[in-house]
């Protein structure tokens, strides 16, 4: 099912992504831990109906941050997991992911609209995703990524979108998973305050490289309006489809250390229709993909698409 | 600063052998109670805080230990590239939140105190962990940072009226002794709690003898061993007992350890735990709690060993 979301990429049509999984599940009370994928399913798939029903081509799946590092990393290593850690952790991590597009799959059936909404397979940094120091060398990351990609191919997801990249190398690691799983791929970087990757590398290499990788696109993710904004009007005139999301409002990680906490404090800082107005300026600058990052909600993207106002097919009744 | 009258009335118990009693586990108790403890809970729900304090007092803890597992500016700083990205799309409170709850979870424990009224003097230890996170020696800053860090943490919890630090879930020795360094210049009481593995070492492979040689000179109040199952702290002990000259004493863990949360079992109910507990009493422990897991009910079977 990716055919739909090229030919309206060809056609020079926006293709609206959803918005934040994460940060909203938080909002609306979900108790954060393994993503909300074994205890607050119906949560889950419940957002990505309103996703689907304020007019998004593209839902992704709630695996954000999720693969076998996040819950090694709080072990001493394996063999103390094993000793000191709830039973199943060595494999929790595929039978989540499957779970995540299981639960996609289920909202897009529901919605009738399996033949022009797309489910693209969320994969993100091994490591923290704000740190890009802590990036693995490229041929561990292109190994475990492989595996991730694995589950996603098998699970049937219709593309995989890298989520919030914050060096080219594991980019370029995960890129190259991906298409050895068979699957089409979206590469999204995590923008620092400079303008450029978070690792600080130039925005226009980290384009090529992912080109001379195959990518089907290149986005700009995880940070304010206006850097996206400003991205984007960089990124105008490359070779591929271009595309951008951002968050609204400021990280509020938690006092308790773990990998990766979805907290958005002040997320009213931008209204759906002050993010949808910021928004239309990717789009005259030349984006062809949209959506929302942390800190968004289904009144972002349903903003989002009646700023686009192009007619798309994916506009709520 | 000098030693509390409080702490002075603990140091003088344990220097007639007596048992004293450590709280059990704050984190996963408000897990336990149906609380998520992704921010410790120390400003949004303060009187739930103090209520499990109140209740560790009740079942009969002679210290209680703050509600601030891994609470340091590191934390919270970890999650961002540096300072300017921290600035850029960090709230805007992350400089001073750290240094903020940590005092809120010292003045909890105190009012805990003063709200239960036991008769018995009951001491709060400010419960201080690894900069790093707890099970990976790997990741310990180096001394001069970590000395820098130690330093602000421990200033804040003394000027709020902590009568200990409690040192606790450490993994190496080095990390133990430039805390114990810090906490020796504030003239604040400090007890070090180490991590053993299924052998009893530490998990840098350092032995608990070596770990005794090294602090005790430096003027530390106890050693103990926490976070581990019941037969680790157990070979812990083993190796410990023998070779400490200051009092020493244990804290396991029940149930497993579930990333955010944590799995609760029924392997060790109060009295198991009890009997356990009474093994390294017998091994020559003196000071006796809960880490991760244990609950009011496991202090109170262990009061009754005292």
């Amino acid at each position: 099912m990716y055919a739909p979301i090229r030919d309206r990429i060809r056609a020079g049509k926006p293709v609206l992504l959803d918005g934040a999984l994460g940060t909203e599940l938080v909002r609306r009370g979900v108790r954060w831990r393994k993503h909300g994928l074994l205890t607050d399913t119906a949560a889950v798939q419940q957002l990505h109906a309103e996703y689907i029903a304020a007019g998004a081509d593209v839902i992704r799946t709630n695996t954000f941050q999720l693969n076998p590092r996040v819950y090694l990393n709080v072990f001493r290593n394996r063999e103390h997991m094993r000793h000191i850690g709830a039973p199943g952790l060595e494999d929790l991590v595929p039978r989540l992911l499957r779970t995540a597009v299981e639960l996609a799959r289920k909202a897009r059936a529901k919605a009738g609209r399996e033949k022009d909404v797309a489910i693209a397979g969320v994969l993100s940094p091994l490591e923290h995703c704000f740190r890009p120091d802590l990036a693995p060398a490229e041929d561990i990351a292109r190994r475990e990524h492989e595996e991730l990609a694995r589950v996603f191919a098998d699970a049937g997801v219709d593309f995989l979108l890298l989520e919030s990249m914050n060096t080219i190398r594991e980019a370029r690691a995960a890129l190259a998973a991906g298409r050895i799983s068979g699957l089409r791929v979206w590469v999204s970087f995590v923008l620092g305050p400079e303008g450029e990757l978070l690792s600080r590398e130039p925005l226009d290499t980290a384009v090529a490289e992912v080109k001379r990788g195959g990518a089907e696109a290149v986005l700009v993710n995880c940070a304010p309006p206006p850097d996206v904004t400003r991205a984007i009007r960089r990124l105008a005139g490359s070779s591929l489809p271009i595309g951008g999301f951002a968050q609204s409002g400021r990280f509020s990680p938690p006092s308790w250390k773990f990998d990766f906490f979805p907290q958005f404090i002040e997320a009213d800082a931008w209204s759906p229709e002050r993010y949808a107005a910021e928004a239309k300026l990717w789009r005259t600058s030349g984006a062809a993909i949209l959506g929302g990052c942390c800190g968004t909600t289904p009144a972002h993207i349903a903003a989002l698409r009646a700023a686009l106002a192009d007619g798309g097919k994916g506009a709520p009744a | 600063m000098i030693p509390t009258q409080t702490y002075a009335a603990i140091a003088e118990r344990l220097g007639r052998s007596e048992i004293v009693v450590l709280d059990g586990a704050i984190g996963t108790e408000i897990l336990r109670r149906n609380v998520t403890w992704a921010d410790h809970q120390l400003t949004s729900r303060p009187a739930f805080v103090r209520g499990i304090h109140e209740d560790y007092i009740r079942a009969g803890a002679d210290v209680i230990s703050t509600n601030s597992f891994q609470l340091c500016r590191r934390a919270l700083f970890n999650h961002f590239r540096d300072e300017a990205h921290r600035r850029h799309i960090g709230a805007p409170d992350l400089d001073t939140r750290a240094d903020l709850l940590l005092a809120a979870s010292v003045k909890l424990a105190v009012e805990a105190r003063t709200l239960v009224g036991a008769a018995r003097p009951v001491a709060v230890a400010a419960a201080v962990t690894t900069l790093e996170w707890c099970f990976r020696p790997d990741l310990a800053p180096s001394g001069e940072q970590a000395r820098q860090e130690y330093r602000e943490v421990f200033q804040v919890v003394a000027d709020s009226g902590a009568d200990l630090v409690l040192l606790e879930t450490v993994n190496s020795i080095g990390e133990a002794r430039v805390a114990l360094e810090v906490a020796t210049e504030l003239g604040l009481p400090c007890w070090i709690s180490f991590v053993p593995d299924e052998h009893g070492r530490l998990f840098t492979g350092e032995t608990m003898q070596q770990a005794a040689q090294e602090l005790e000179p430096r003027g530390v109040g106890a050693i103990l061993l926490n976070c581990a199952p019941p037969n680790d702290i157990t070979a812990g002990m083993k190796e410990l007992a023998p070779h400490a000259h200051v009092p020493t004493g244990a804290y396991a863990h029940i149930g497993r350890f579930d990333p955010p949360e944590w799995l609760f079992t029924d392997e060790y109910p109060p009295p198991a735990y009890q009997s356990a507990a009474a093994e390294w009493k017998q091994m020559g422990g003196r000071i006796l709690g809960g880490c991760c897991g244990t609950t009011p009910e496991h202090i109170a079977a262990l009061a009754a060993l005292r």
